[in-house]
Parts: structure tokens; sequence; C-alpha cells
């Protein structure tokens, strides 16, 4: 699918040399990032890590500091109507409109957009034809948020911020909501750009993911890309003779193992070889960081 | 199906390159109308929720009981008139009822929706804070005059209630209705925009306008009242339009009881005005601040600080 291939269109989110800084305290060190069309880029850090600073900027909602931003070809600083109306946005904080029902406030928010989704098609691609005449407020979470993602694309977007969308659901709300995300990116071609804490749920749905520690994009790319590079160093763990537990990383376990053997007797008791998961890069990542990060969240937060 | 999708995005996309160069350039025609409609439209939704609510209605209606119920159990004159004074406090209550719409209920809608995030969405959505405009404005007007005129009429019938002579006195109670509203709503949506969170906005509120009602002279006459208390009173836009709705349904010879011994509407008509300017001054900036500043992070950090104090769940 064109999602693949390499166009000479320019990307829908290209961030250079992004800076953001609360007083003198700096959030954001100098993101590059670029996200094309019809991607699903996931935005992964821990709390305070400048996820919500960076995509607010993106969204027009805040001034950065410095750097060079263009969403849609636009400055999201000075994004008009027009440009807003090619943009969905799913925040994880909504409890608005709690009085309107479920199909009312779908079919009027579809009078704001020049060509906007059939609500009727839209509430069953939510899969909330059932709860159509249901007071919002009385919806459980996961429908709660299910209705956001459909205020979010009622426009037709081309690009989709979803906000941690799926905390606080159970496992099949969430594996409902991925599916949902995976058939508008597949189907309808939406840009989407995702921020989450949840290395399970962006490894599930992003074509790439960018990790964002204490301000800074530590890595980047595809999920194998990056469980590659996680990969490169292994633990070898076994228990020496003297009944001591041990464990080693190393590049080449397979080396690391015929030594152990060399120099053994007979078999080693619990030996073990573990190639580092996605999430030990992430966490390793997180942890190398962790003194600056906490800082920085700290002052994020005071200053939001 | 898919195919008709592609087209209509490519087609988008091709808009978007145009755009870019010049943002807010194609203006294409019908947009000021779709937030026209829009507007209007949520208006209407938006009083149909509020006339099906239960609880907020009966907070709207026992307004107007309570005026009722003052009405009939008050049955001596104004002193020096022949006006009952049951005349004189339905056309004090009926001035208040506007100026709480503007000042108390108004300002609680707005923080309560920007608490929600309403605003946020709006924001977010093309078009949508004009509309949401439009919409409070309608919403305000008929839940203005839909109690003045429930108040009025019921008063009439069942208390003998005072009602215009006249043209006249329909054009005052039109014009001053009008200005009344026009000096309390822009300073309510600025008070509206600038409040903390709906707990703690009604008791800012409240304090003062209950003041204001009993210094007014909305309730009883305004020379019963210590000279110092008037003068600080007539700065204030209730007084003035209490006065006016007075002019226009007490018969003149009840001016005797007025303070200046006339209805003073130039009077009356400057100093709302006055209102007006400076509620439109303080509105438009205040209100596109609140805006400006709505983001997913404020509005998550109130709900946690809503939480911790045990309004909202988490």
């Amino acid at each position: 699918m064109t999602r693949f291939e390499h166009t000479p269109v320019r990307p829908v989110i290209r961030i250079r040399d992004l800076t953001m800084a609360y007083g003198a305290v700096d959030v954001l060190h100098g993101i590059d990032l670029d996200v094309h069309r019809g991607e699903v880029f996931a935005l992964l850090g821990p709390n305070g890590a400048g996820k919500t600073t960076t995509v607010e900027i993106l969204e027009g909602f805040r001034q950065r500091s410095a750097g060079e931003v263009r969403v849609l070809g636009a400055d999201p600083e000075r994004g008009d109507d027009t440009w807003r109306g090619r943009i969905g946005l799913v925040l994880q904080s909504w409890r608005d409109h709690p009085r309107w029902r479920v199909a009312e406030l779908l079919t009027h928010f579809a009078t704001y957009y020049p060509d906007p989704r059939d609500p009727a098609e839209l509430l069953a691609l939510v899969g909330l034809t059932d709860q159509a005449d249901r007071q919002v407020n009385r919806l459980s979470g996961g429908q709660r948020r299910r209705l956001d993602v459909a205020l979010g694309i009622v426009g037709r977007p081309e690009l989709l911020f979803l906000d941690e969308p799926t905390t606080g659901f159970d496992p099949e709300a969430r594996r409902e909501f991925h599916l949902l995300v995976e058939r508008l990116a597949r189907d309808e071609g939406v840009t989407v750009l995702l921020t989450t804490h949840d290395l399970v749920e962006a490894e599930r749905l992003a074509d790439r993911i960018a990790m964002l520690v204490g301000g800074r994009i530590r890595a980047c790319g595809t999920p194998s890309e990056l469980a590659r590079r996680a990969a490169a160093r292994a633990e070898v763990r076994w228990t020496a003779d003297d009944g001591t537990p041990r464990r080693e990383r190393t590049a080449d376990p397979s080396q690391l193992v015929w030594e152990l053997h060399r120099n053994a007797d007979g078999p080693i008791t619990d030996l073990e070889v573990r190639r580092p998961t996605l999430e030990d890069t992430y966490l390793h990542m997180v942890h190398r960081a962790a003194d600056g990060t906490d800082e920085a969240a700290d002052r994020e937060a005071r200053a939001a | 199906m898919r195919g008709t999708h592609m087209t209509n995005e490519t087609s988008t996309a091709d808009k978007a390159e145009t755009t870019d160069e010049t943002p807010g350039g194609t203006k294409r025609p019908g947009r000021t109308a779709r937030h026209w409609r829009a507007g209007l439209l949520r208006g209407g939704i938006e009083l149909r929720h509020l006339l099906r609510n239960p609880k907020e209605m009966s907070g709207h209606l026992s307004n107007v009981v309570v005026a009722l119920l003052i009405g009939a159990y008050i049955s001596d004159d104004v002193p020096g008139t022949h006006t009952p004074m049951a005349h004189l406090v339905l056309a004090g209550f009926a001035a208040y009822l506007l100026f709480q719409i503007g000042l108390i209920n108004l300002p609680q809608i707005l923080v309560t929706e920007r608490e929600e995030g309403a605003l946020l969405r709006l924001r977010a959505t093309p078009g949508g804070i004009p509309a949401y405009l439009i919409a409070k404005c309608l919403l305000v007007v008929v839940m203005a005059t839909g109690t003045l005129a429930l108040l009025l009429a019921s008063a009439a019938l069942l208390v003998d209630g005072p009602l215009p002579r006249g043209p006249g006195d329909w054009l005052t109670l039109l014009w001053v209705t009008t200005l009344g509203l026009l000096a309390v709503v822009p300073l309510g949506a600025a008070i509206g925009a600038v409040l903390p969170n709906p707990r703690e906005a009604l008791a800012l509120i409240m304090l003062p306008t209950m003041a204001l009602l009993f210094t007014s002279g909305a309730v009883f006459p305004i020379t019963s009242l210590p000279v110092p208390v008037q003068q600080v009173a007539s700065v204030f836009p209730l007084k003035w339009m209490a006065q006016g709705l007075r002019s226009a349904l007490l018969p003149d010879s009840a001016r005797a009881a007025e303070a200046a011994g006339s209805w003073e509407l130039p009077m009356v008509a400057l100093v709302l005005t006055a209102w007006t300017v400076l509620g439109f001054l303080l509105a438009v900036p205040l209100l596109r601040r609140a805006a400006r500043r709505e983001s997913g992070s404020r509005l998550t950090a109130r709900h946690r600080r809503a939480a911790r104090s045990g309004a909202m769940p988490a």
C-alpha cells in the first residue's frame, strides 16, 4: 500500500530543532521529527518527558520557544479554520456535553465541516449504534473515548491526534480501540500521531515509534528496528559452581556460552540467554535519563 | 467505496497545498453561513436540554414562585402613593431575574462548560467559537424573555400584578430589558472567563449579587435606605434596571417614591450603556484569552484538582 512507499510529498508533520522552555527551564531540547502521510506514529515516553508539550505545540494550543514546526504545511501557531478542519483531536480529559445524546452530538459536530462523514455510519464504525440515543454522561469510559474518536474524525481529518487513548480501558475495550485505529489508518489513509506511555500499545499500532525521554528523542524507528537495536546486547544468566547467581551482558551470547562450557566440567546450572525486548531498551533509556527527566517533569507540571 | 474516499482525500490535499501559501486566503463561500447555522442549531439544542432538565428548570421557576408569593403576601401601598407595594416588588424582581441570568447563570454555564472541555472542543473545531457565542446569546435571550414573560403574566393573572399600560410603557419595557441584558451579559461573560471553577464561582458571584438585590431598591423603596448605600448602589446596573422597569410597569403617580421624584430614564439609558461598553471591553479580550489558554493538559490539571477536592470522579 501507499503508506510504505517513499513519496516525494512533504511530511504531514515536520519538526526541526524544536525547543520549549518554561521560564528558565528547558522542557524540549531540540527535537527533529518527520511524520509521513498515512503513517501511525507513536510518541512514547514516561510522564513528564515532554510528550504533551510537543503534541500541544503541534495542535496549535501552545507557543513554542524556538524551532521550526509545520503541520499539514502550516505553522500551527497561525493555523486558521481551514487548517483546523483538517485535524482531528482525541484528548484524554474530555467530559464535555454531558447532557447531549450521542447521535445528537455527533450530528451537531458534523455541521461544522464542509464534507462530514455520515453520523450513522460513523456510529457503526466506532460501535456505538446501540448507544445512539443514550445521554453522553451515561456512557462507560471506553464508549466515551470511542465517541471522542468519532467526534475527532467526523470532519474527515487528514491527521488525527490521539492522546493516551486507552488509559483506563479494560483489555477488550482496548483491543477494539486498537482495531478501530488500525482500520482508520489502513483503510482510510488517516495519519495518526499517538502519544502513550504504554509500550505494548505503541508496538501494536505504530508504523514508527519515537522514544521521547527527558525532552529529547532518544530513539526513532520501526518497532522491529528498535527491537533489533535492543537485541544488540543480550543477557546471559547462570549459576556458578559455588552456587552464586551470575549474569553478564554481551553482544555475542553464543561466544560467552561456549566459553562457559569450555571452562566447565559439566552442564551449567540455570543457564539462560535473554534477548532484551523493546521494553528493556525503553526502560533502560528511561532510567538512564531518570534524574534529568524527573526534574523536567516537575517543572513542566508546575508551569502548566 | 474506498475509491471515492481516496479521491476525496487527494482533492482536500490539493486544496491544502494552495492554502499553505496564503493561510486564510481561500475563504470558501458559505463558511459564515455554516457558523450561523451551527450556532443556532446549538442554541436550540441547549434550550431543549434546559427545558428538559428538571433541576435547572426548578431553579428558574422557584425565583418566579418566590416573587409571586411575596407579591401575594404584601398588601400595603408604597409610602406616599396609591401604588401597591407588591407592584414595586414584582418590577424589582423582574429586573433582578434579568440581572441574575446575566451575572449568575451565564458565568456558571461558561465556567462549567470550560471545565468539562466544551470550550476546548469548540476551539479545536472550525468555526466552533463563533457558533458557541451565537448559541449562548440565543440561550440567554430566550431564558431572559421567557422568565420575564412568565413572571409578568403569572403575576398579572394570579396576584393582580403590574403590566405596562399603553404602547409607551411597552416600548420602555422593551428597551430597558434589552439595554439591561446588554449591560449584564457581556459582564457575565467576562466573569465566566476569569472565574477558576464552578464550585468557587457560585460563592464568588452570589454574595455581591445578593447584596445588590437588597441595596438597589429592587425589593423595597430605595428611599428607605441610607444615602451612602443608595449612592453605592447607583453605580451598579441593577438599580437602574429596576428603576427603568418600574417606569414601564408602575403608574406615573408612583414617581413620588423615587429618590429623584422622577423615573430618570435618560440616566437609566446612560448608566446601562456605560456598563454595556465596559462589559464588551472586558469580555472580548478575556473570552479570547480563556479560549486561547485552553489545552488538553490544562483540562487534565483542572480535573485532577477537582478530583482531589472530591467534586468530580477522577
